[in-house]
């Protein structure tokens, strides 16, 4: 019995507990769970284009969950990455499509606004929480609605294409688009990037003082504060940060991915990369892992939907489960192993 | 008083297991009706499970348990909702009902009740957090005794009390035991056990190791037998040389019950300086003030560095999902010798670790595992030595040696002897009079907020700080 549980809450026990879930979950939808896994993994992998749409999704999930993961290793639950993807998004697409600098320095420049926007947009709630103590899961979950609609307000009115059918601006220069990473894909150098910010933060994390106070804020306050941190500046900081993160992925995806900004260029990137930065165990490197995990259930399954006539909104049942898995997994381990849960 | 009655409560082979270790091993134990009995042991030695077992808050893994009578336990940390009024804490969850409503007045009556007939001054309008701690614990007291138990147990009833309120609670408990109760008082202070028990019985790793009658008994003995052997000294004090270190005027800081309204005090290096009171006297808002964690007004002047080994080690002093190289560089962290180039040192902090295990007996199977995974014993000789290890030259230590066992508490005092004298000065706030009296070279008794008597250590009167920590001049 001991033996089955320990098992069952390894990482292998994990994996098969969510196959078995998605399997049910399949069945439930009315498809074999074989038709439908192969539906979603040569939908995810089978190709050079599957392959590229999965890695874009990737790339997407990936900065959001890095910037979550940062604010999360403070003590800080910042879930507004989606607002502030979006913010970033915006300010690279709006200065992309008003402007023209010549050279790859017009790229920089605007990755650099994108940053500087999910920054800023960080930053509010940041400043909220440490002037007033304003609950900081409340501020960056409202500020999601502020950005939503302060962007459509813009691409609606003033900063509309001339030529543009939605909400959305001009499009970008091609000289501003991001060099294609995999030919004939939407891939972008974008990847790249997101991979040595990962491993930045990684060793920011790890090695750096400012790596080691955020970590003791976030597991001890008290203690943090008496070791000599200031957890006000600290705290806005982190969320300075963290919004800026996720800013520059939503710049990436406007000069990489769509070449415009959309309303729409979000699927709800910031929420998923919630469960990306959580399953990644707040771990910079394993969260590239995770990240890459549901890129293949947000590109498969679009697949799975067309061939398996498996609806798309089963890949976030599934989602669900996993997040619901790994997080009972490590409940149930602390009540084998014992100690304090 | 021996009574040969039959038991109130009595436990037979009892034994509780936790991953990793046996808490209690095969106790037996009987308390009987009229009989103040004392529970003792180091920490970790199994009291608290026994006590939590004998109440049933935890199933035994085996043995038997036999109870005549209901059993009450008074909790070392009061369990009693602050915000609400002492009759409700007492009642709570047995409030007499008229109709659909509680009947307040039958509920005043029944409190004032069970207060009178034990002798209990309480009223029971008052709002529990307004309290003062000593009536706080009549107040769960009399919770207790509303449901009248034939057996009481007591966890470490006297920890937070003055002397002149234990004085007080004792009449209370031996009067209760006089009309019948089976009193069992877990506590570490034997002298009380002495005073006021009947018979003591000593546990250690689990198992009793001394069962005696307290009248055919000594402190010593007692002692011993919670060690295991001989308890060990603390170093000698030396000949110092005093120099200024710390100079305090003025101090206001804090609010309320707390508030420091014009606190002087200096500490000179080669010296240990007592601050005697009951908790709850202003300690920690002084403490605060000198660690710069709270605004003041007044002057605080210091010489050289300062080494904090703060009241709360989970809380303020420890991360405790880090490992124990992690946790020294703790409060370190901002030195420039803690840096090379951008990165923390952890190569340094490595050795530092190791050094601290090594000069303060840290027990761990590694430096790489996490604190929590430490006896408090152990945790608290970890944060100590983070505090001395860079020989700072003012030391600021809170309670430095609350709940660890006799011997890790030794090592402290003698580690912070040591830092006496080498010349640093040393701040010790302590709710344990007698450490104090133990280490400190002069001794300021603080009370309200205010420092109301100043003792050499050549002039040092028991009684007369006794008198002061309860406010009487």
């Amino acid at each position: 019995m001991k033996r089955l549980t320990r098992f069952l809450t390894g990482p292998l026990g994990a994996v098969l507990l969510i196959v078995v879930l998605m399997s049910l979950a399949m069945v439930v939808a009315g498809v074999s769970p074989l038709d439908g896994f192969s539906a979603l993994i040569t939908g995810a992998l089978g190709g050079r284009n599957e392959i590229g749409e999965t890695l874009v999704a990737t790339t997407a999930l990936l900065f959001p969950a890095l910037g979550i993961c940062l604010a999360f290793r403070a003590g800080l639950f910042n879930i507004g990455a989606e607002g502030q993807l979006l913010i970033g998004a915006l300010c690279a697409g709006a200065l992309g499509a008003a402007f023209t600098i010549p050279g790859p320095l017009g790229i920089v420049l605007l990755l650099l606004a994108g940053a500087l926007g999910g920054g800023f947009w960080g930053a509010i709630a940041g400043w909220m929480k440490a002037r007033f103590d304003a609950n900081e899961i409340i501020a960056t979950l409202m500020l999601n609605f502020v950005a939503a609609y302060f962007a459509l307000e813009l691409v609606s009115g003033p900063l509309k294409g001339p030529l543009a059918a939605g909400a959305e601006t001009a499009w970008l220069d091609p000289k501003y688009w991001l060099p294609t990473l995999l030919p004939g894909t939407r891939l972008s150098i974008a990847l790249l990037l997101a991979l040595a910010l990962a491993i930045f933060l990684q060793w920011v994390l790890t090695r750096t003082v400012f790596g080691y106070d955020l970590r003791a804020s976030g597991e001890a306050p008290e203690a943090a504060r008496r070791s000599g941190i200031n957890i006000a500046r600290l705290t806005w900081l982190a969320l300075t940060l963290s919004g800026a993160i996720a800013g520059l992925g939503g710049a990436t995806i406007v000069l990489g991915e769509l070449h415009r900004f959309n309303t729409q260029l979000s699927p709800g990137y910031g929420f998923t990369a919630i469960a990306v930065a959580l399953v990644g165990d707040l771990q910079p490197l394993w969260i590239c892992l995770a990240a890459f995990g549901f890129g293949i259930l947000e590109s498969g399954g679009l697949a799975m939907q067309a061939s398996a006539q498996v609806p798309k909104d089963a890949i976030h049942v599934i989602e669900g489960l996993i997040i619901f898995v790994l997080a009972a997994r490590r409940y149930v381990a602390t009540r084998v192993e014992g100690g304090p849960v | 008083m021996m009574v040969t009655r039959e038991a109130a409560l009595s436990l037979r082979g009892i034994r509780k297991e936790f991953p990793g270790v046996v808490a209690v091993d095969g106790v037996d134990l009987d308390l009987y009706p009229g009989e103040i009995h004392a529970l003792v042991g180091e920490n970790g030695a199994g009291k608290s499970t026994l006590s939590a077992i004998a109440f049933g808050e935890l199933q035994p893994d085996a043995g038997e348990i036999v109870a005549r009578g209901t059993v009450g336990l008074v909790h070392q940390h009061f369990e009693l909702i602050g915000r609400l009024r002492v009759w409700q804490n007492v009642l709570l969850g047995r409030e007499p009902r008229r109709g659909w409503k509680i009947d307040q007045a039958a509920a005043r009556a029944r409190v004032l009740e069970i207060a009178a007939s034990n002798g209990l001054e309480i009223d029971p309008d008052a709002f529990v957090e307004t309290l003062p701690i000593g009536v706080q614990q009549r107040v769960e007291l009399l919770r207790e005794l509303d449901r009248d138990p034939a057996v009481l147990l007591l966890d470490e009833p006297t920890a937070a009390l003055a002397p002149a309120e234990i004085e007080r609670f004792f009449t209370t408990i031996v009067a209760l035991a006089a009309r019948g109760t089976a009193i069992m008082i877990v506590t570490h202070k034997l002298q009380e056990v002495i005073a006021y028990a009947d018979r003591v019985t000593v546990m250690r790793h689990g198992k009793i190791v001394a069962r005696a009658l307290t009248r055919e008994t000594s402190i010593e003995a007692i002692a011993r037998a919670m060690v295991g052997g001989e308890v060990p000294a603390v170093v000698e004090r030396v000949e110092t040389r005093l120099v200024p270190s710390l100079r305090v005027e003025g101090l206001q800081a804090g609010s309320g019950g707390t508030r420091l309204n014009g606190f002087a005090l200096d500490v000179r290096g080669g010296e240990i300086v007592g601050i005697a009171g009951v908790e709850g006297n202003g300690q920690t808002t002084l403490a605060d003030a000198l660690a710069g964690m709270c605004t003041y007004t007044g002057t605080i002047e210091r010489r050289g560095t300062l080494g904090i080994i703060p009241q709360d080690r989970h809380l303020e002093a420890l991360v405790m999902n880090w490992s124990l190289i992690d946790n020294t560089l703790l409060g370190r962290q901002h030195r420039k010798a803690a840096r090379r180039g951008f990165t923390l040192d952890f190569a340094r902090a490595q050795r530092d670790a190791e050094t601290i295990r090594e000069r303060f007996d840290v027990r761990a199977a590694t430096l790489n595992v996490t604190v929590r995974t430490l006896s408090g014993g152990n945790q608290q000789k970890l944060v100590v030595g983070r505090a001395l290890i860079d020989d700072p030259d003012l030391v600021l230590a809170y309670n430095p040696t609350r709940g660890i066992d006799v011997g890790a508490a030794a090592l402290v005092q003698s580690r912070l002897m040591e830092a006496r004298n080498r010349g640093a000065g040393v701040l010790l706030i302590s709710f344990e009079l007698d450490e104090i009296l133990a280490l400190a070279d002069r001794v300021i008794v603080m009370y309200r907020g205010a420092a109301l008597g100043s003792f050499d250590r050549a002039h040092l009167d028991r009684a007369e700080i006794g008198r002061l920590m309860a406010g009487s001049l």
